[in-house]
């Protein structure tokens, strides 16, 4: 490193599956090794390896926290301390088709109506929206994005589950009507992940698409891709009945913390302020188009033209952000709600009773592992 | 006296010279099992290290006999082995039968029916699936051209329709071992036995039912006890088709105890559904061979 010439840096390489690499960590941690010192983590596992006292507080060294988007931190944070500082974001978009479609739908009515008049038009393509539906984590990140819409939310502030309260059955049963009732969404969603859904979308038979930023590359180059120069994105638009909702994206991303059991604590510091530092983020935008975490560089002139899309609706995308709950059972919780999630879309269950029996399980899971104390105590600290 | 000494030290030899293979499975077997299940009787969960790892005695086997999704994953096994064993038992029979005949290309045809089965389960599932996914797939193409469907349909978002490709895929794969042990039962019996009935004007159908079958029970009881506890373990099949999709409809066990075990880390409750597996594969197995009087061993 040319600034800290005294900090020589190894690289380790980790499995590319997300699953595979929190195995393995926690795998590490468990024996206690302190190699690597710099942990990458996924934006939902920071508050079980803080839990877990597994990763260092990184308060001692003063991150610039307000430099970062607000959402990032908050994923971020346990029981009122900083454990990892974001690397890079991944976030939630709605892909639109803007020879199709040339409005940003404003609402979630509208954009359904908009995918309905564009897929009755003659040769408009065969799909509305396409997403992630499969019973996975993609399912979540889709449910966090409609909750929002409806003003609903997970967990709240209080560390109480309200995820069976009627914004949240709403914001189901207008995932589910898409299926069933308006028809915009295909079934087959119900089994797709992030590829399946490319796939249509750069194939031009879908109208919409929530995605992740990724495709954004394959779907420009014109040699593969039937829609490039043909889409944008923007926000995922919140509910025209909801007052309480509000525009809301699924937050994802990277981020670096210290491993607990390192011996050189201070140094690994130094090579996360260097790696997130605007300089560094900037190159990454140029290189392989990740998306900074720093507000700032969105104004930024030598941002243009590197992440493909216009920078003002990454940012405002960003913006409208939201962590998935931060709360070291995560994965748990999760996996509670994909399977019941799963349940109401393929019409096992009604909504309704899905979610109750989704709070039912998640409160089961907060007194088994001892989290309300926790929780309330974190939460308290954490919340916005 | 000298007798009984003499017998002392040939067992005392004996033991003696089966000491290093019984070591050997008390490392590989007996000891893994008996850490599985000392870790049944803890509280561990490796992400939550803040609960340490207390004793909680028969708490996990508790959680599991309330736990609606361990019943299910149960029934689910269940089913799966019983429909997929006897549609293998039924058409590997059949297999047999024919490849028992002298024909020319006898030869060929025995390597080519393995075929399936020489490819590994993951490379097969993920070819099944492909078969069945979208919309536009082979298995709709060829429903609807042949008429019995009206539309192309999503199997993989209902419960009946999700197992059609998990049973059509096991069996497809597995019928051809199941046909190959019957064949090899089928070459035991003694062709004088079929020339007698024919004399006695027996048709085929009665040698099937009063020869065929009776002399081949061991042949298929065999299949039986190797397919069962297959069948009862069931994983990457599942894993790879439906994930145990839509919602839980078609989770197995195993697939179950994975998830509890390496997706949850949770080692204490996950050993404990380890356990439970293993004392019903396990019973299983005592019921083949004790009640149904299998013989494993070459003694008769």
């Amino acid at each position: 490193m040319q600034l800290n010439p005294g900090i020589r840096v190894e690289l380790q390489r980790t499995p590319d599956d997300a699953n595979q690499r929190h195995q393995l960590y926690v795998q590490w941690l468990n024996a206690r090794v302190g190699n690597p010192s710099i942990l990458q983590l996924d934006v939902v596992w920071t508050p079980e390896f803080a839990a877990a006292g597994w990763v260092l507080p990184l308060d001692p060294y003063h991150p610039a926290r307000s430099e970062f988007f607000p959402a990032t931190i908050i994923a971020n944070t346990w029981a009122g301390k900083l454990y990892a500082l974001p690397w890079f974001a991944d976030v939630g978009l709605l892909y639109r088709r803007t020879d199709l479609v040339p409005n940003e739908p404003k609402t979630l009515e509208e954009m359904v109506s908009q995918a309905q008049a564009a897929m009755a038009r003659r040769g408009g393509p065969r799909y509305g929206i396409v997403s992630q539906g499969a019973r996975y984590e993609g399912l979540i990140t889709g449910f966090v994005e409609y909750l929002g819409a409806f003003g609903g939310r997970i967990i709240d502030d209080k560390g109480e589950v309200v995820v069976n309260r009627p914004e949240a059955v709403r914001a189901l049963e207008f995932m589910r009507d898409e299926l069933y009732r308006t028809h915009v969404a295909p079934l087959d969603v119900l089994t797709w992940h992030e590829e399946e859904a490319r796939f249509a979308f750069q194939n031009g038979n879908a109208v919409f698409m929530r995605n992740w930023p990724y495709p954004v590359a394959a779907m420009s180059d014109t040699s593969q891709s039937k829609v490039a120069g043909k889409f944008t994105v923007s926000p995922m638009p919140a509910s025209a009945t909801a007052p309480n909702g509000h525009s809301t994206a699924a937050l994802g991303g990277a981020q670096l913390a210290i491993n607990a059991y390192t011996d050189q604590p201070a140094a690994a510091y130094k090579l996360i302020a260097y790696l997130t530092a605007p300089e560094q983020m900037l190159e990454r935008a140029q290189v392989v188009s990740q998306y900074p975490t720093r507000p700032a560089l969105y104004s930024d002139p030598r941002m243009r033209g590197t992440i493909g899309i216009p920078l003002e609706n990454a940012r405002r995308a960003i913006e409208s952000a939201t962590p998935r709950p931060v709360t070291p059972i995560y994965t748990e919780l999760s996996e509670i709600l994909q399977i019941e999630l799963h349940r109401a879309l393929v019409r096992q269950v009604e909504p309704q009773e899905a979610l109750n029996s989704a709070a039912a399980r998640i409160n089961a899971l907060i007194e088994r592992t001892g989290m309300r104390k926790l929780m309330s105590g974190g939460a308290q600290e954490s919340a916005p | 006296m000298k007798k009984i000494s003499r017998l002392g030290h040939e067992a005392r030899l004996g033991w003696t010279l089966v000491a290093p293979a019984l070591s050997v499975i008390a490392l590989i077997a007996i000891f893994p099992l008996g850490w599985t299940f000392w870790e049944s009787l803890h509280l561990h969960e490796l992400r939550m290290p803040w609960l340490g790892k207390p004793f909680i005695g028969l708490a996990n086997y508790i959680e599991i006999a309330k736990d609606p999704r361990f019943w299910a994953a149960l029934g689910h096994t269940a089913f799966f082995t019983v429909v997929s064993i006897s549609l293998e038992l039924v058409i590997g029979l059949y297999l047999a039968l024919v490849m028992n005949r002298v024909f020319r290309g006898r030869g060929f045809v025995r390597a080519a029916v393995l075929v399936p089965w020489a490819i590994p389960t993951v490379v097969a599932a993920l070819l099944w699936r492909f078969i069945f996914e979208s919309q536009g797939g082979i298995a709709n193409a060829l429903l609807v051209r042949a008429g019995i469907l009206k539309e192309p349909m999503v199997w993989f978002i209902e419960a009946s329709t999700a197992w059609v490709p998990v049973i059509l895929s096991d069996v497809w794969k597995t019928t051809p071992f199941v046909a190959l042990l019957l064949l090899a039962g089928l070459q035991n019996i003694d062709l004088s036995l079929y020339e007698a009935a024919a004399v006695d004007g027996a048709n085929a159908w009665w040698q099937l039912r009063h020869i065929t079958l009776p002399l081949l029970k061991p042949a298929i009881l065999v299949t039986l006890i190797f397919r069962t506890l297959d069948g009862f373990r069931v994983f990457d099949l599942i894993y790879v088709l439906t994930g145990g999709g839509p919602g839980t409809s078609t989770e197995p066990v195993a697939l179950y105890t994975f998830n509890a075990l390496l997706q949850n880390l949770r080692f204490g409750y996950g050993s404990a559904l380890s356990v439970v597996i293993f004392a019903i594969t396990f019973g299983l197995a005592m019921f083949y061979v004790r009640g149904l009087g299998v013989k494993l061993g070459g003694e008769e």
